[in-house]
């Protein structure tokens, strides 16, 4: 396989005496839709977290294409290319669309001090963002509020701010949660052509979505990775089946 | 135009038009107090770039109205005295051109917001609010203790700067002069907050996390916001001096915190005109109710309840009727 763009290892993180991230080795490859799937509470949000650098890991190392990044602020691992949704959408509620992926070019951009030009008169800004929000599939929503926007239209609202940061790579925690099954098929087809923009790594409790995106699949339980895998293997892995699929054929 | 461009023009229209009004009706106090109406909103649109805008709680910003007021009354205590302000490093007089002190107000404030924010910005909420009160009272107490410039009892200096070309004593060319400097701050932050900066200051203050997950970090984008608000109220500060021809301790009290404060407040928190609106009901109350009862702060304190609980877009707001829009 090819080198991995990220690499996670040995990382561990503790709250007190609840052990979250435990010992966890992981790798996302280009190209690739890795999923990470767990009960509630194993310690997914907090992997991620660790990843884009809002949590800071008691130890391992994270290196992502070949750097470390691990003592790297959030503001700057976003700037290499490492791009967030997050597991409750968090979006800039008085913004328009349109602002709140500005925001997210100029911020890849890496030029926030420029005081006289309009940023929605940029087309620096502007042209790039449109384009994002195009594919995101939110278009005819360019103008209107976040604040006014539908559950499902906020996720994507996350993804094409995620595509604006020109990512190396995705980090996507739950992007179907609170989704209808109608929601949740656009979500899927827009992921799966995510992919060709970087690699994804997916964390998702939607089985359906899980099996029809992933590549690979790794299950984390009690902050532990109990198994990696392709579909078909971790379908098929009695561990898994026992602690997380429940032993029905999800 | 918009709505809000509408408000906003019909503010200033009142403040300008009343002034011409009075000055032609030979009414020269009420001239002065609209020039005193400008300089307040003046010192609130400084306060509202990061209070309003940046949703930066400063409880300190007396420190940069009275700095801005002390930078003024020495350099012209000085000029008058003919006496140095300083022979070292080289020698330094004092001056009484307006277009000499403003600049080295703002620069003054500039320098103590960028001291006082490196430190206060570092944290947030209630503390921030404390810490920059606690920066503007070590301030205050210093110049209660400094006898040099008057200490508690202030310093005069008799007459007002100059301007080139103009007779600032006279009340409404000393009006336009500080109304024109408002006008000044008044497109300056809006096009600031149209443009990428204010961008991610509004970010910062909404959702600072989405705003770190862009890329963008908060501080250096808030510590720039408050030096700017600062040396905007310090300016305030110097034409406030020059508007008494009398600086005091007063300046930098909490009290004058508070008060613009109350400016950015009534008329509407990060509304562009919000200030204006808040310091002309300010100063008309001041000047109305002062007259008939001592207790009148007690009535603005009411006013004041009333819009935050009611109308939490201030004057503004009410007269806007629309949500606030970036
Ligand atoms: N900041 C924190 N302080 C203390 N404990 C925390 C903190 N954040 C998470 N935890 C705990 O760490 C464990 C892992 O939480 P995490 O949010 O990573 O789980 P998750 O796998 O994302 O769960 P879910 O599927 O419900 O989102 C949980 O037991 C949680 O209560
Ligand atoms: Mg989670």
């Amino acid at each position: 396989m090819s080198d991995p763009i990220l690499h996670v290892s040995r990382l561990r993180k503790s709250f007190g005496a609840l052990t979250a991230t435990d010992d966890v080795d992981l790798t996302l490859h280009p190209g690739e839709i890795h999923a990470l799937i767990g009960p509630n509470g194993a310690g997914k949000s907090t992997l991620i977290k660790q990843i884009v650098g809002e949590l800071r890991q008691d130890a391992g190392q994270i290196r992502f294409e070949g750097q470390r990044i691990d003592r790297l602020d959030a503001a700057a691992r976003a700037r290499l290319g490492l791009a967030r949704s997050f597991q409750v959408s968090s979006v800039i509620a008085d913004f328009t669309v349109l602002q709140n992926v500005v925001l997210a070019v100029q911020g890849a951009s890496g030029a926030s001090f420029r005081f006289l030009r309009p940023v929605l008169k940029d087309p620096a800004l502007t042209e790039p963002a449109l384009f994002h929000i195009r594919q995101a599939g939110l278009s005819e929503r360019t103008d209107t509020p976040a604040a006014a926007l539908s559950h499902g239209e906020r996720r994507k609202l996350e993804i094409a701010m995620a595509l604006a940061l020109r990512p190396r790579a995705f980090l996507l925690d739950e992007p179907m949660a609170g989704m209808g099954a109608e929601g949740a098929r656009t979500l899927v087809a827009l992921l799966s052509d995510l992919r060709t923009e970087a690699p994804i790594l997916l964390v998702e409790h939607d089985m359906d979505a899980v099996f029809a995106l992933a590549d690979r699949v790794s299950v984390l339980v009690y902050g532990r990775i109990v198994a990696t895998g392709t579909v078909d293997e971790i379908r098929a892995d009695p561990e898994v089946r026992r602690s997380y699929l429940g032993g029905d054929d999800a | 135009m918009s709505r809000a461009g509408t408000v906003n023009a019909a503010l200033l229209a009142v403040l300008i038009g009343g002034a011409i009004a009075a000055h032609l009706a030979g009414e020269l106090f009420v001239v002065t107090l609209a020039t005193k109406a400008a300089i307040f909103a003046l010192a609130g649109v400084g306060l509202n770039f990061a209070l309003g805008y940046g949703g930066l709680i400063s409880f300190g910003h007396a420190a940069f109205f009275g700095l801005g007021g002390y930078v003024t009354g020495i350099l012209a205590s000085h000029a008058m005295s003919g006496e140095p302000l300083t022979t070292l490093p080289y020698t330094m007089n004092g001056t009484n051109e307006m277009l000499a002190i403003w600049p080295m107000a703002m620069l003054v404030c500039g320098l103590a917001a960028l001291a006082i924010g490196a430190l206060s910005l570092r944290t947030s909420g209630v503390y921030f609010i404390m810490v920059t009160l606690a920066f503007a009272q070590m301030i205050y107490w210093f110049a209660v203790g400094w006898p040099r410039y008057g200490g508690e009892d202030g310093l005069s200096f008799y007459v007002r700067n100059v301007f080139p070309g103009v007779n600032s004593m006279q009340p409404l060319t000393w009006f336009a002069i500080c109304t024109g400097l408002l006008l000044l701050a008044l497109v300056f932050t809006a096009t600031v907050m149209r443009a990428r900066f204010g961008l991610a200051l509004q970010a910062a203050r909404r959702n600072p996390q989405r705003t770190v997950a862009v890329g963008i970090r908060p501080f250096g984008i808030r510590l720039t916001a408050f030096v700017l608000s600062a040396m905007i109220t310090g300016l305030a500060g110097s034409l406030y001096a020059d508007l008494n021809r009398f600086v005091s301790p007063a300046m930098l009290n909490w009290h004058m915190s508070g008060e613009i404060m109350v400016f950015v407040i009534l008329g509407g928190v990060g509304r562009l005109t919000g200030p204006v609106a808040g310091a002309m009901l300010f100063v008309a109350m001041e000047h109305l109710l002062g007259g008939v009862s001592e207790y009148w702060p007690a009535l603005l304190g009411l006013v004041l309840l009333g819009i935050v609980l009611f109308a939490p877009g201030g004057i503004v707001g009410i007269l806007t009727g629309g949500r606030r829009r970036v």
